[in-house]
C-alpha cells in the first residue's frame, strides 16, 4: 500500500517534470522541471531499495548535469523565451516525431518480446525491465552499494574502464566545441556590444 | 524505505514554514511599490547597460570538469566500500580509471580552462616605457563607454593589453 | 540500520515518534541557527574590539529573533524585470535542503563501548528504540552531497531570476565556486568511507568510538580533514571564500534584489548550513557524540549516556563554529582566480592522490597486495609507488599549466623568445618572476 502511494506520487512528479521540460517555453523553467523529474526518479529508486543509485541520480543528474545545462543556457544567452514557430533546421519536427515513435517502439519491443535466454538472464537485460521472468533478484543482506561495488570490480570491470574513456572523449569534445567559437566569444559584457 | 519518512515529513514542514513566512510577510508588510523601487538595483544610478547576456565559456568547461570528477567520485564510493574484497585487482582498476580522469583534467588545464583573470606579465617589452601606452590602457581599463563617440585608434601595445584584460570584467 | 523501530512495519506509535523527532529537529535547527547568528556576531565583535549585540535579551541573545521579526514588517519587493515564478521559488530551494541536511548529524547518544554493549547510540522511549538524529538513511553521507548540490540551485536561480546585473554575476560565481569545491568535498568524504567502511552517519560515528587512533581525523591521516575543512568553508560561501556576496564588487551578490522575509530565508539557510557543516566535520572526522577516550561521565550517568554524547558533540561542534567565525574575522577574501586555483589545482589532485594512497596502504596491510611476503615491505612499496605517482602527476600538472600560459601569451600577441643574457641586466628579477608564475 505504502509502496503504491509512493509510486503514484513519484510517477506523477516524473511525468509532470518531463512534460514541463517539453512544454515550458523558457529554457530555465524547462531545466527546473528536469530536476523535478530526476528527483522523482530518485524516489522511485529509493522505493526499490536502491539507495545508492537514488542519491547518485540526484548528485550526478540533478546536480552536475543540470548545472551544466543551466550554464550552457546562460552561456549562450538563450535564457529568455524562445520563438518556436521557426524550425532551427529543416525537417526537425518530422524527424523528432519519427525517432520518438521508433524509440517508443523499441522500448515496447524490449518489454514485450524479451524472453530469458540463459540461466541467470533474469537479473539483466530486457527481461528484468518487464519483470517477465516473474522473478526479482532477491535482496541480500548487503547494502546495494556493496553489491554494486562487487559487481563493478569483477564482472563489469571493462564497462567501468570504458566509462573512464568515455569521460575523456567527452572532455575533448567539450574543448573542441569551445575552441571553435573563437577568441571574441570569450569576452563578455564588452563595452558597446550589449544592446540598449 | 521507511527510514526516509522523517525526511519527507521535514520536507513538508520546511516548505510549510517558508510558505507561512511569506504569508505572514504579505499580511504584515506594507506594499507601496514604486517604479524606482522595482527597478534593478544599481547603487542609485539609472541603469545604463543591460545585464550581461552571455558568460565566459570557461564556466562551461568548469561544469564539464565537474561532471567528470563527479562521476569519478560516484565510482570511488563503491570501491571505498569494497576495497578490502577486491584487493589489488580493484586498486589497479581504480588507478587506471583515475589516470584517465586525471588525463582529462590535465588536458583541460593545458587548454586554459582554469585560467581566470588577466595574464600576469612582469616582463618589460622595451627599455623605455611609452607614456601614451600607459595613459590609453589606463583609460581603457576604466571604460570609455559613453565618453567618446568613436574610441581613439588603439596603439598596437594598447590592443595587446586589452586582450589581456579580456576576462577581468567577467571574473 | 535506520531508525531501529522502523525495521518492520509502521504502526501508529511509530508515526507519532517520527512526528515528534521531526518537530524537534525542526525546532532545534531554527534555534541552533538563531544562536549561531548571535555567536558569530558576538565573536566577530569581540575579535574586532567591539561589544556586539547586547540589548535584546541577556547578552543580546534575542537579537536574531528581533531582526527576524523586524523583517516581517519590511516591504517585500519583486523587481519588475524579475522572473516572478523562479524568483519566488528560489528561497524554497535554498531553505529545504538546509533543513534536510541537518537531519544527518547525530547530535547525541551513547557511543561508548559500541563493540561490547552494542547500543550504538540508540535510546529507548516507551519501548521504542530511536537514534538522536533526524533520520538515519543507509547512504547518509551521500545524501549530504545530494542536498548540497541541490542547494546550489537556490542561489543560482535567485541570481538569474532577479533580472539584474549584480545578482546574476553573484549567482554565476556562486555556482562555479560550489561545483569546484564539491569535488574536493566528495573526495575527502571518500577517504572517510574507505576507513570507516560505512556510508550512514551513525555507522561512521560507531566506527570511530574507542580510542584516539580510531578517530577518522587520525585514521585518514589529517589531509582529508584539512581538505574537507577548506572545501566546506568554500561550499558555505563563508569568508575567505565569500566572493558570492562580495559587497565591494557586486553589492549583495545573488540576494541583492531580495528583501523582507525572502532575504531572511536565504540568510537562515546560510547559517543553518554553517551549523550543519560544523556538525558534519565533527561527525566525519572527530567521532561526533562518541567519546575520544574512556569517559568517566558515562559511568557516572549510565541512564543519561545520551546526554554525555550530546555534551561531547556540542563541545566539538563549538570548536568548528568558532573556527568558521575566526576565519571570517581574520582572513581577507580570495581573488576569483586564486579561489579556482586552490580548488582545482591544489585540493582536488591532493585529495585524489591521498585517497589512492590510503586505499593502497590498507590493501597492503590486509595482505592482499602480495608483491612480497612481508606486510611492512608491501606498505613501503605502496608508499614509494605513491611518491612516484605523485611526482608524475605534479609534473604533468605543471606542464599543463605552463602550456596554458604559453597559449594565452601567444594569443595575446606576445612571443616567448629566449632573451640573450646580456640584455637581461637590470630586469632579471621581473622576467624570472613572470616566467615562474
Amino acid at each position: 500500500m505504502m509502496e503504491l502511494i509512493v509510486f503514484v506520487i513519484s510517477a506523477a512528479i516524473v511525468l509532470g517534470g518531463a512534460l514541463g521540460v517539453i512544454l515550458f517555453r523558457n529554457p530555465v523553467h524547462a531545466a527546473l522541471s528536469l530536476i523535478a523529474s530526476f528527483f522523482g526518479v530518485a524516489v522511485l529508486f529509493v522505493s526499490q531499495e536502491a539507495h545508492f543509485l537514488a542519491l547518485v541520480q540526484v548528485v550526478v543528474y540533478g546536480g552536475a548535469i543540470v548545472v551544466l545545462f543551466l550554464f550552457v543556457i546562460m552561456l549562450l544567452g538563450v535564457d529568455r523565451e524562445e520563438d518556436i514557430t521557426e524550425e532551427p533546421f529543416e525537417g526537425q519536427r518530422v524527424s523528432a516525431l519519427v525517432s520518438g515513435v521508433l524509440i517508443f517502439a523499441m522500448l515496447m519491443a524490449g518489454i514485450f518480446l524479451s524472453g530469458r535466454t540463459g540461466d541467470d538472464a533474469g537479473d539483466f537485460g530486457p527481461a528484468a525491465i518487464s519483470g517477465s521472468s516473474g522473478q526479482v533478484v532477491p535482496l541480500t543482506e548487503e547494502q546495494d552499494v556493496v553489491q554494486l561495488g562487487h559487481d563493478l570490480f569483477t564482472r563489469n570491470i571493462l564497462a567501468f574502464e570504458a566509462t573512464g574513456l568515455l569521460l575523456t572523449i567527452a572532455t575533448v569534445g567539450a574543448v573542441v566545441l569551445v575552441r571553435n567559437r573563437g577568441a571574441e566569444d570569450l569576452v563578455v559584457d564588452e563595452p558597446g556590444t550589449s544592446s540598449r | 524505505m521507511a527510514q526516509y519518512l522523517p525526511l519527507a515529513a521535514l520536507l513538508v514542514l520546511a516548505a510549510l514554514f517558508a510558505f507561512l513566512s511569506f504569508v505572514g510577510s504579505a499580511l504584515l508588510a506594507p506594499r507601496r511599490s514604486t517604479e524606482q523601487k522595482s527597478a534593478p538595483y544599481e547603487c542609485g544610478i539609472i541603469p545604463g547597460r543591460e545585464p550581461p547576456q552571455r558568460f565566459p565559456v570557461r564556466f562551461y568547461l568548469v561544469a564539464m570538469l565537474f561532471i567528470v570528477f563527479d562521476i569519478e567520485i560516484v565510482f570511488l564510493y563503491p570501491w571505498a566500500m569494497v576495497h578490502g574484497d577486491v584487493g589489488l585487482f580493484g586498486l589497479i582498476a581504480v588507478l587506471i580509471f583515475s589516470a584517465m580522469v586525471f588525463e582529462s583534467f590535465v588536458y583541460l588545464i593545458s587548454k586554459g580552462a582554469l585560467d581566470w583573470g588577466p595574464l600576469q606579465i612582469n616582463q618589460r617589452q622595451s627599455e623605455m616605457v611609452d607614456a601614451s601606452r600607459t595613459a590609453t590602457s589606463t583609460i581603457r581599463k576604466v571604460g570609455l563607454e559613453g565618453r567618446y563617440e568613436h574610441a581613439p585608434a588603439k596603439t598596437a601595445a594598447a590592443s595587446a593589453s586589452d586582450e589581456l584584460d579580456e576576462t577581468a570584467s567577467a571574473a | 540500520m535506520g531508525h531501529p523501530f522502523l525495521r518492520d512495519g509502521v504502526d501508529f506509535g511509530d508515526v507519532i515518534l517520527v512526528l515528534v523527532i521531526v518537530v524537534i529537529s525542526f525546532v532545534l535547527c531554527l534555534v541552533a541557527t538563531m544562536l549561531m547568528v548571535w555567536f558569530e556576531r558576538k565573536v566577530v565583535s569581540r575579535l574586532q574590539n567591539r561589544i556586539g549585540p547586547n540589548i535584546a535579551g541577556p547578552f543580546g541573545l534575542f537579537q536574531t529573533l528581533a531582526d527576524g521579526i523586524k523583517l516581517f514588517f519590511k516591504e517585500d519587493l519583486i523587481p519588475e524585470r524579475a522572473d516572478r515564478k523562479v524568483f519566488q521559488l528560489a528561497p524554497y530551494l535554498s531553505l529545504i535542503p538546509a533543513f534536510l541536511m541537518f537531519t544527518l548529524v547525530p547530535i547525541a547518544g551513547d557511543f561508548s563501548n559500541v563493540s561490547e554493549s552494542g547500543t550504538a547510540g540508540t535510546s529507548t522511549i516507551a519501548g521504542r528504540e530511536f537514534l538522536w538524529q533526524g533520520a538515519d538513511i543507509p547512504v547518509g553521507i551521500l545524501f549530504f552531497l545530494a542536498m548540497s548540490s541541490l542547494g546550489i540551485y537556490g542561489i543560482m536561480l535567485a541570481g538569474w531570476s532577479s533580472g539584474s546585473k549584480y545578482p546574476l554575476l553573484g549567482s554565476v560565481r556562486a555556482s562555479a565556486q560550489a561545483i569546484s569545491y564539491e569535488a574536493a568535498l566528495g573526495l575527502s568524504i571518500a577517504a572517510v568511507i574507505l576507513v570507516s567502511g560505512a556510508l550512514s552517519t551513525n555507522e561512521i560515528v560507531q566506527s570511530q568510538s574507542g580510542s584516539l587512533r580510531q578517530l577518522n581525523i587520525v585514521a585518514t591521516g589529517f589531509v582529508p580533514f584539512i581538505v574537507f575543512l577548506i572545501a566546506g568553508t568554500a561550499e558555505l560561501n563563508r569568508p575567505p571564500f565569500d566572493l558570492v556576496e562580495a559587497e565591494q564588487e557586486i553589492v549583495g551578490g545573488y540576494h541583492t534584489e531580495y528583501s523582507s522575509i525572502r532575504f531572511a530565508l536565504f540568510f537562515l539557510a546560510e547559517f543553518m548550513n554553517t551549523v550543519t557543516m560544523g556538525g558534519l566535520i565533527v561527525t566525519l572526522f572527530l567521532g561526533g557524540p562518541a567519546p575520544l577516550f574512556d569517559l568517566p561521565l558515562i559511568d557516572v550517568m549510565p541512564t543519561l549516556g545520551w546526554f554525555a554524547g550530546f555534551l561531547l558533540f556540542f563541545g566539538k561542534l563549538l570548536i568548528f563554529l568558532f573556527i568558521f567565525v575566526w576565519f571570517r574575522a581574520t582572513l581577507p577574501r580570495l581573488r576569483y582566480d586564486q579561489l579556482m586555483d586552490l580548488g582545482w589545482k591544489a585540493l582536488i589532485p591532493v585529495s585524489l592522490l591521498w585517497l589512492l594512497i590510503l586505499g593502497g596502504i590498507r590493501i597492503a596491510q590486509n595482505g592482499d597486495l602480495g608483491i612480497v611476503e612481508n606486510t611492512n615491505a608491501n606498505v613501503a612499496i605502496v608508499l614509494v609507488a605513491s611518491l612516484a605517482l605523485g611526482a608524475v602527476g605534479w609534473l604533468l600538472l605543471r606542464a599543463a599549466m605552463d602550456n596554458a600560459r604559453e597559449e594565452r601569451l601567444e594569443e595575446a600577441g606576445f612571443q616567448l623568445i629566449a632573451v640573450p643574457p646580456q640584455q637581461l641586466d637590470g630586469h632579471a628579477d621581473s622576467s624570472t618572476s613572470g616566467a615562474s608564475h
